[in-house]
């Protein structure tokens, strides 16, 4: 018994010593290939998400050399799986930036991985720009390094819907509304904001009801809303209930006037290949839309095409936010003259980058300046389009929307 | 007579050396990829090794264990935010606190659980590993629900951060393992192991089969409170199906199958075996979604070539060569299969 | 009043589904002693197999099971002699480590080959329904239902009247005794391990109908199912079957009456309950040191 302690313990000790290493230096010299370390879940909850994270940093990288690099240094992405998993993304930029030795990381999905995520990076001074994690926790950890690339924080996602329901014309208004959100720190919030915004301006709540994240079988909740008999119903959900409720709803016969969903219907293929022809007048707040042309989305969009296939319409608005992330990195070493992730740090705070999203900029905590361009996304005949504000609309918003089969 | 008293000197030493290893580690290695794997690496350690304190004495096998990992993570953060805790060596002062609540904790649901045995009991520590889970998710005024719970954030430098941790498991590893060991060779671990062979039959001999099993439990549970109070601690952050879950408590349980049911270095040896590997092989195949399958199939390679663990199959070798080769002399431990190491 | 109505019908409508499910893993237990913690993944890979057949051939989902249950029958026979058979001992434990690095394979497998997007399975009539009072039933649980009906209706048939029903239900009893009058133990064993991939595949597309799924969405399942068939007694079908009727139309009802987000404590409190009372689930055995 005690040799077989020796043999564990000694085995251990040995197998560590193996692999022990020292500790990384400076900046590359001028003109070097760089690697890009990210974590993305490949596996496990997040891993629809990652996959389109994965194509929108590999598109960017594509692009970013084809104009010579990142300030002339070559670009290589290096992934890796966190399965969707806290020990596995603590480790994974861990071992990227002190193993791997990797000169700039990107951030992960979600603001769950995104956390734990940003304590480790900005441990060794990283820069962490991240396309995914904009929970209210995310910024209030006093870290420096991090930088999340939307147009805005998350909890005004619904301002500009609450905006919009609240300038309809009284008698066309909705008097009640419906309030379903999963305890998640993205959508919670955005749900939590948009329901006061709307309650004072008027609008009664017929129902409002929190569930875990981990929730998977959604018909009570699903029929607690039917049976509000709302006019709006506002869901803060993740894809899978994004999923399910308008199913359900179509099943119970339920057609309320309105239905926005926090993500979901932003994931192209995603969303309306189970759904079919029920996404129809199912909106979204979106920062981006396949069919905006500015700050280069169209060439964007043609390249995602080519290199990966499908419509416009299947993109994921992942994959956009992931190349925006690289889009700003690109434009803040510009203007630092430098890749050194100190300067960069000091870099983003301050100015503006411009991106297929649209502009942002950062405030001390890295949260997103501005709120200036989350519009409102609707699905009118298998296609997502923007309908608000009218100065981005492709066609007016369907009010109310056509009833489902 | 010598040579088994030179024997034991030998295999102490070997020992004391193995621990000033494990002790000196992030001195010859301390670069931080290195120990974020050694703090990873010694928490199994330590959860395998309480696991085993149940699941190997007493034969009563809970796949439930990570409900404790969990409550013992939320209950340190918790103390925490409760008293204003900065981050720092102090708050590592908690953990016995956080392990005391998770004592508690675990004698109510061990009073329920042991009144069933075998299959159900394993089902009825899964039933309430879900239904803690469930319970931090929903009670969301206290744990933060999904929200998830933040810890504060000691202030070291980057490279040496992880070191007080990796010293935090590894006390906590040895605490394990030196109740593991008292245990073993006392009246109690011999009731225990009665308690696996046949428990009617010890309870008809008069061991107080209820009181083992249940001080058992409470012991192998509090251990895991506390390294799950750690592990919080060191992610900084946590959420309830993240540390409230059945892949934790899968893990350690296979870790001790590995090495060995029942033996003391079992443990120690599945976790120092599984643990690297699994984040290894995370890191560089995951991204090529084919990790799990690999994974999957060491797993399973491995139970089916050792089902009795590694250490006793080596064990096992062993004799049978030294029977071989040792002929009359009989060196070997002929020891009956409920008491062998 | 008519919230609670709607909710048990709902609940004895998704419960068929889970009856099903469970009592694959239910027989399976009965007769090999084995907790196969891999049953969730073998239902989404049976869902998956069936997707595939419905995506490339256009067969409507009720129809693979044509192709998909005897596969999965085959699969289930070959896998249980390949990693079920050659464990001697520690029987209960290791066969849990085994069935649940089975599930991380097929899990992993499954993400390979249709990546992890949520898939569903879908038909011209998913979203037809009728109504009832002040409510609408989905014709898709309806049919699930039935052929839920019907599956198991034909394992009782199988079990009850006829000759290898009874070498089941020897085996199930005592496999020594049962070896002993001359039953092949082992084949019995395999045939109902493959009998119950065969009824994963079943329960695999009606839940594959109902719910959006991918290659992770077996742990969820996997809990539930353990809680079913420990509280319908461990080895008894008719426990099964109804326990998960019990569980479902208690959750559905729960939700309705006081919140969903409690739903799923109040099933795992309805098995601490009956527990606490009858250790052995409504239906099971109390054999000494066996439950």
């Amino acid at each position: 018994m005690r040799k077989s302690l020796t043999v564990a313990v000694a085995g251990f000790g040995l197998t560590l010593a193996a692999c022990g290493g020292t500790t990384p230096t400076a900046a590359p010299s001028p003109g070097t290939p760089i690697t890009i370390g990210v974590s993305v879940s490949l596996t496990g909850d997040f891993s629809g998400d990652g996959k389109a994270l994965e194509q929108g940093y590999d598109l960017w990288a594509q692009d970013v050399n084809a104009k010579g690099g990142l300030l002339n240094h070559k670009v290589t992405m290096k992934y890796v799986d966190d399965a969707s998993s806290t020990q596995q993304v603590v480790t994974n930029y861990t071992n990227l930036i002190t193993s791997d030795k990797v000169d700039l990381v990107f951030g992960p999905f979600s603001s769950l991985l995104t956390i734990p995520a940003s304590t480790v990076v900005d441990r060794y001074g990283y820069a962490f720009p991240e396309p995914a994690g904009g929970g209210p926790s995310v910024f209030n950890r006093g870290l420096k390094s991090i930088f999340f690339v939307q147009p805005a924080a998350v909890e005004d996602n619904l301002v500009s819907y609450t905006k919009w329901l609240l300038s309809l014309p009284a008698g066309q208004r909705p008097a009640t509304a419906a309030y379903a959100t999963q305890d998640d720190p993205f959508t919670q919030p955005q749900i939590d904001k948009a329901k006061s915004l709307l309650e004072a301006g008027g609008i009664t709540t017929a129902y409002y009801k929190v569930y875990p994240a981990e929730t998977h079988d959604f018909t009570a909740l699903a029929q607690q809303v039917v049976n509000s008999k709302a006019d709006a119903v506002i869901l803060g959900t993740q894809l899978p209930d994004a999923l399910a409720f308008p199913q359900a709803f179509a099943q119970q016969h339920y057609n309320p006037k309105t239905i926005i969903e926090t993500t979901g219907p932003d994931q192209g293929a995603s969303f309306s290949g189970p759904l079919g022809a029920n996404t129809e007048g199912i909106m979204v707040p979106a920062g981006w839309t396949p069919s905006a042309t500015a700050y280069g989305n169209d060439k964007f969009v043609n390249e995602f095409i080519a290199k990966y296939g499908g419509a416009a319409a299947d993109i994921s608005a992942d994959a956009a936010e992931a190349y925006s992330v690289g889009q700003v990195v690109d434009q803040a070493s510009a203007k630092a003259n430098s890749i050194d992730n100190g300067k960069l740090i000091t870099q983003l705070h301050t100015g503006s980058y411009n991106t297929i999203q649209g502009p942002m900029s950062f405030d001390p905590t890295g949260k997103p300046l501005g709120g200036v361009g989350v519009y409102i996304e609707q699905w009118q005949g298998g296609q997502a389009i923007f309908v608000y504000p009218a100065s981005v609309a492709v066609k007016p918003p369907e009010y109310p929307k056509n009833n489902w089969q | 007579m010598r040579l088994v008293g030179s024997l034991t000197a030998l295999k102490a030493a070997g020992l004391v050396l193995a621990f000033a290893v494990a002790l000196a580690l992030p001195a010859f290695a301390p670069d931080p990829a290195t120990t974020n794997i050694a703090v990873f690496t010694m928490m199994y350690v330590g959860l395998a090794t309480a696991w085993n304190i149940m699941g190997g004495y007493t034969g009563y096998i809970s796949l439930g264990h990570a409900g404790f990992f969990g409550f013992g993570s939320y209950a340190l953060g918790l103390l925490l935010a409760r008293f204003a805790i900065a981050g720092g060596y102090s708050a590592f002062l908690f953990v016995p606190v956080a392990g005391l609540l998770t004592a508690v904790l675990a004698a109510g649901i061990g009073w329920f659980a042991l009144r069933t045995r075998a299959a159900t009991f394993v089902i009825v520590t899964i039933a309430f590993m879900f239904m803690l889970q469930l319970l931090a998710e929903n009670l969301v005024g206290i744990t933060g629900g999904g929200g998830g719970l933040s810890f504060p954030v000691p202030p070291w430098h980057g490279g040496d951060f992880n070191i007080p941790y990796y010293y935090a498991m590894l006390a906590l590893a040895t605490l394990g393992l030196g109740i593991s060991w008292r245990i073993r060779f006392s009246k109690f671990g011999l009731g225990l192991l009665a308690i696996r062979d046949d428990e009617d039959k010890a309870l008809a001999v008069g061991v107080p089969t209820g009181a083992f099993k249940l001080t058992a439990f409470i012991v192998s549970a509090t251990l895991v409170g506390m390294i799950g109070a750690v592990y919080g601690y060191y992610v900084t952050y946590i959420y309830p199906q993240f540390v409230v879950d059945p892949l934790i408590g899968i893990s350690m349980v296979l870790m001790v199958f590995l090495g060995g049911l029942g033996t003391l270095g079992g443990p120690i040896l599945g976790a120092v075996i599984l643990e690297p590997a699994q984040l290894w092989l995370a890191y560089h195949f995951g991204a090529s979604r084919l990790y799990l399958v690999l994974y999957a199939s060491v797993f399973l390679l491995v139970i089916l070539l050792l089902p009795r663990g590694i250490i006793p199959s080596v064990g096992e070798l062993i004799t049978k060569w030294r029977a071989g080769v040792g002929g009359s002399k009989g060196t070997g431990d002929p020891l009956p299969k409920a008491v062998s190491p | 009043m008519t919230r609670i109505l709607e909710a048990a019908v709902l609940g004895i409508l998704t419960g068929g589904v889970y009856a099903l499910m469970a009592s694959g893993l239910t027989l399976i237990f009965g007769v090999m002693r084995i907790i196969n913690v891999g049953h969730g993944a073998l239902v989404i890979l049976g869902a998956y197999l069936s997707f595939a057949v419905w995506h490339n051939f256009g067969l409507d989902p009720f129809l693979t099971l044509v192709i998909t249950m005897p596969v999965m029958f085959g699969l289930g026979v070959v896998l249980q002699t390949v990693f079920i058979r050659p464990l001697k001992t520690d029987r209960e434990a290791l066969s849990v480590l085994v069935t649940y690095a089975l599930a991380l394979g097929i899990e992993g497998l499954l993400g390979y080959f249709f990546t992890s997007n949520y898939v569903r399975l879908r038909t011209w009539y998913d979203t037809a329904s009728f109504p009832v009072g002040s409510f609408y039933i989905t014709y898709v649980y309806i049919f699930g239902f039935l052929l839920c009906l019907a599956i198991l209706g034909g394992l009782f048939w199988m079990l009850y009247r006829t000759t290898f029903g009874g070498a089941i239900r020897a085996t199930m009893l005592n496999r020594t005794a049962a070896q002993l009058i001359g039953v092949d133990v082992d084949r019995v064993s395999a045939i109902a391990f493959g009998i119950g991939m065969a009824t994963a595949a079943a329960g695999g597309v009606v839940f594959g109908m109902t719910n959006a799924f991918n290659p992770g969405s077996h742990y969820d399942l996997i809990s539930r199912l353990l809680t079913i068939i420990v509280l319908g007694g461990l080895g008894s079908l008719r426990g099964a079957v109804i326990a998960a009727l019990v569980m479902l139309v208690t959750e559905d009802v729960t939700s309705a009456v006081t919140s969903p987000v409690w739903a799923s404590f109040a099933f795992f409190v309805v098995l601490v309950l009956v527990l606490l009372v009858r250790p052995q689930g409504l239906y099971g055995v109390r054999v000494r040191d066996r439950l």
